[in-house]
């Protein structure tokens, strides 16, 4: 049997939903209305850490138009939630760990009249010292923000959570033990240990040394559509909602085990979706309209403004990167050590994850045969960084790249050819020890700038070093 | 004053999750009675265009027209669930899965077409079938679709591919950690007002490898938009937290990079194929940002001879650090 050229793979063949954007006809989650539709918000924490003394909810409820107020007594299922982990309340309970936690959410018949409810609601906090960067939190005095047996956490979540997030068919519980640590140290929730060659025979080599601390910066998404979504409950009985996503089974997951219903009984359905970056990976509006709309029985719109969003949505992690990398006089990198620290704010989100990511990330695109690195994941009382484009990559980057131009001025090489000589190749080693036995690409994106600068002779007017 | 300067970025990017974590793309593939095809899968295109390859994938590998493709997606009660998309993963694990599903249907479609031709030697394009020796031997798809129906053929196929590894050493984090990487390296020129600290980036050239390119118009898109998001990580973009309370929520504080900020960008696709992505695939969605920032950086150190290890490169800082070398100078 023959098989034609390929027609399509390889062209850039128009995208399937361009007519719909170009012309406004693609249905995003805040477009979706029916009929006796209430409008849901939230009450935010008014602080960043401390212990709920009292919520009352009276004056909300008396208002005209609001249909129900709950708070973390009126969930019917588990009250915890997390992907990695599940360490969030969906609504606060005890205490708040972040200012985005939901203290209460409401349900109205206007945006309008859900805005003023929430405000109406009264609560009474006895004030906790707060951690704000990974200093604070890493500090011997350093009150300790997550339970000490985060394994309680677990139990009283169920069975609907993988182990830690994890799972998969090699997956071992046991030998992770020490890398999730079960038992809190402080702040510190992840540790992982990158061990490879000899560190102090990598360093006996090195005849260049640069050490230097790299403090990266927390950003937002900023996805032109904020976190939105539409619930209600179809002619089976079930719950449905439209949300703005990357994963909706996992969302429903999530929400079915706070509502405390099966899985098959809530289906998450993705409205068009503007934007996401990493930042709908964690849920932001689906449980509460979950939530609500098991209570009131009626559909449930709930919509972020664009300060909500830039305030409590999922950010990009601080990070603090210290390394110290090691060269010969004839321009081979030697050794590389590091100690990276990410902020993953109040919960562990998929945070911590993206924080390992850096981590083994850390020697880039190179050849580097002795290493060293310890990863740390630290709890804050910072608004939850999560997943965002490149997942601690851009940070591990920022840092290695740095490096290697220091170590280019050091050598006296041109920074380019720098990263010739050293660039992973066929039979070298990735820092996890990945041997590569497929052609390497790297090589090749480096010969292409190389070629592109030698032909253009403002670029190579740069580097008279560049051959 | 103003000062010139240019920096290079280079990137490695272990593609989906690693680590024996689950990381499955799925695909439903239904041909109807009447040759047109209905794709389902659980996956999420969340702009970036997942949908538009995925078909553009089947097509191909069904050889059929795309436009005769409907593709429903994320949707718990009708698609299977593809996995999260994130990772850069989508293309190389749900083109897989869509591979599976499409060339199952195939070698029914190829079977029943041989009994009607009487012929062995068929060639599929666009939409219709013919024999190669004799090519007055032909159907329509549309009429190969409705015979199959007709004699009960089931119609409907599902792909699954499974993208876990194994894990690594738990105590030195050694093994292979990842299916695939994805590679790239960036250049940056920029020119600095020493005066404000004003950083200008003139030129972005990024050069990605990403295996095998289903859609340049969308790769190209994807690092054009990644080279916009990594120069206001680089420069401008900074959520402000006092107290552990966002400060700056509107975007008349929090910068991010306006179409009078964006250089000038090429972009080079190289494509050395990965040997499990379809076609060769690698990802990048999130390669495309990775190097950006790095490259920014080192120009403005070429320029300046100042070393910038805390981010942002804003006016602020880098206006601090001017001065700052020029005290001790």
């Amino acid at each position: 049997m023959n098989k034609a050229k390929l027609n399509y793979v390889g062209c850039s063949t128009p995208k399937v939903d361009a007519v719909d954007k170009v012309l406004g006809r693609a249905v995003y989650a805040e477009d979706i209305r029916f009929q006796d539709m209430l409008y849901g918000r939230v009450r935010w924490a008014d602080i960043p850490h401390g212990i709920i003394e009292e919520i009352d909810v009276s004056a909300a409820k008396a208002m005209a138009g609001v249909f129900c107020v709950l708070t973390a007594k009126d969930v019917p299922g588990n009250n915890r939630f997390g992907i990695a982990f599940p360490d969030q309340w969906a609504l606060a309970e005890e205490k708040v760990l972040s200012i985005g936690d939901a203290v209460a959410i409401v349900a109205a018949e206007t945006d309008e009249i859900a805005k003023e409810a929430v405000k109406a609601i009264r609560v009474n906090y006895c004030e906790l010292p707060v951690l704000s960067n990974l200093h604070e939190a890493l500090a011997n005095d350093a009150p300790q923000l997550h339970a000490s047996k985060i394994s309680s956490y677990k139990k009283k979540s169920g069975d609907h959570y993988y182990p830690l997030g994890d799972g998969g068919p090699q997956y071992d519980k046991k030998k992770r033990k020490a890398e999730f640590l079960h038992n809190l140290k402080g702040n510190v929730f992840l540790h992982t240990k990158v061990r490879k060659g000899d560190i102090e025979q990598g360093f006996e080599q090195a005849d260049v040394i640069v050490e230097n601390t790299y403090k990266t910066h927390v950003v937002d998404h900023v996805y032109l559509e904020t976190e939105s979504g539409v619930g209600k409950i179809d002619e089976h009985g079930n719950l449905v909602i439209w949300n703005s996503c990357q994963y909706p089974f996992r969302d429903r997951r999530q929400i079915a085990s706070v509502l405390g219903i099966s899985q098959n009984k809530v289906r998450v359905i993705r409205a068009t979706t503007g934007g996401a970056f990493g930042g709908k990976e964690d849920v932001n509006v689906e449980i509460h309209i979950g939530l609500l709309v098991h209570a009131t029985r009626r559909p449930v719109r709930m919509v972020w403004d664009r300060e909500e969003s830039m305030s409590y949505s999922t950010k990009r992690h601080a990070f603090e990167i210290w390394t110290r990398w090691g060269a010969t006089s004839e321009g081979k990198l030697c050794a590389m050590e590091g100690k990276v620290y990410g902020d993953t704010g109040a919960y562990a989100g998929l945070g911590i994850f993206t924080i390992k990511k850096c981590g083994i990330h850390l020697a880039g695109p190179y050849y580097i045969p002795h290493i060293k690195v310890d990863v740390c994941s630290v709890y804050t009382n910072n608004i939850i960084a999560s997943a965002m484009r490149g997942f601690g990559v851009p940070q591990a980057a920022i840092a290695h790249e740095g490096q290697m131009d220091e170590l280019a001025r050091r050598l006296d090489i041109n920074p380019l050819t720098f990263r010739l000589m050293n660039a992973l190749d066929v039979g070298l080693s990735t820092e996890t020890g990945h041997v590569m036995t497929q052609e390497v690409g790297i090589k090749a994106t480096l010969e292409k700038l190389k070629a592109v600068v030698l032909k253009d002779p403002s670029l190579a007017s740069y580097w008279d070093d560049l051959k | 004053m103003k000062k010139r300067g240019i920096g290079v970025g280079s990137m490695y990017y272990g593609l989906g999750y690693g680590f024996s974590r689950p990381d499955i793309g799925s695909a439903t593939i239904e041909i109807c009675e009447d040759g047109s095809v209905i794709v389902r899968s659980g996956q999420v295109d969340f702009g970036q265009g997942s949908d538009t390859i995925l078909c553009q994938i089947v097509a191909d590998e069904l050889d059929i027209k795309y436009e005769t493709i409907q593709i429903i997606t994320a949707d718990t009660a009708m698609t299977p669930d593809s996995g999260p998309t994130s990772a850069s993963r989508i293309t190389y694990v749900c083109g897989n899965a869509m591979i599976k599903a499409a060339q199952a249907l195939r070698k029914k479609l190829e079977h029943i077409a041989e009994d009607i031709l009487g012929e062995k030697d068929l060639v599929f394009v666009d939409g219709d079938i013919h024999s190669e020796a004799h090519p007055d031997k032909k159907m329509s798809f549309a009429n190969l679709a409705k015979a199959c129906h007709l004699q009960g053929i089931q119609m409907v196929e599902t792909g699954w591919f499974d993208n876990s590894t194994p894990d690594v050493d738990p105590d030195t984090s050694q093994g292979d950690a990842y299916s695939a990487y994805c590679w790239a390296s960036q250049l940056a020129e920029v020119e600095v007002d020493t005066e404000t600290g004003k950083v200008e980036v003139l030129r972005v050239i990024a050069v990605h490898d990403v295996g095998k390119a289903i859609n340049p118009s969308l790769v190209e898109a994807q690092i054009e938009g990644g080279v916009v998001m990594g120069l206001g990580y680089a420069l401008t973009e900074e959520i402000i937290e006092e107290g552990c309370i966002v400060k700056n929520t509107s975007f008349e504080e929090y910068m991010i990079s306006t179409s009078l900020d964006v250089p000038r960008i090429e972009s080079h696709i190289i494509e050395i194929p990965s040997s499990e992505g379809p076609y060769g695939v690698k990802g990048v969605g999130e390669p495309a940002l990775i190097p950006t920032a790095p490259a920014i950086l080192n120009a403005i150190c070429d320029a300046l001879d100042v070393r910038i290890t805390e981010l942002p490169a804003n006016l602020e800082n880098l206006h601090r650090l001017i001065r700052e070398k020029e005290k001790s100078s």
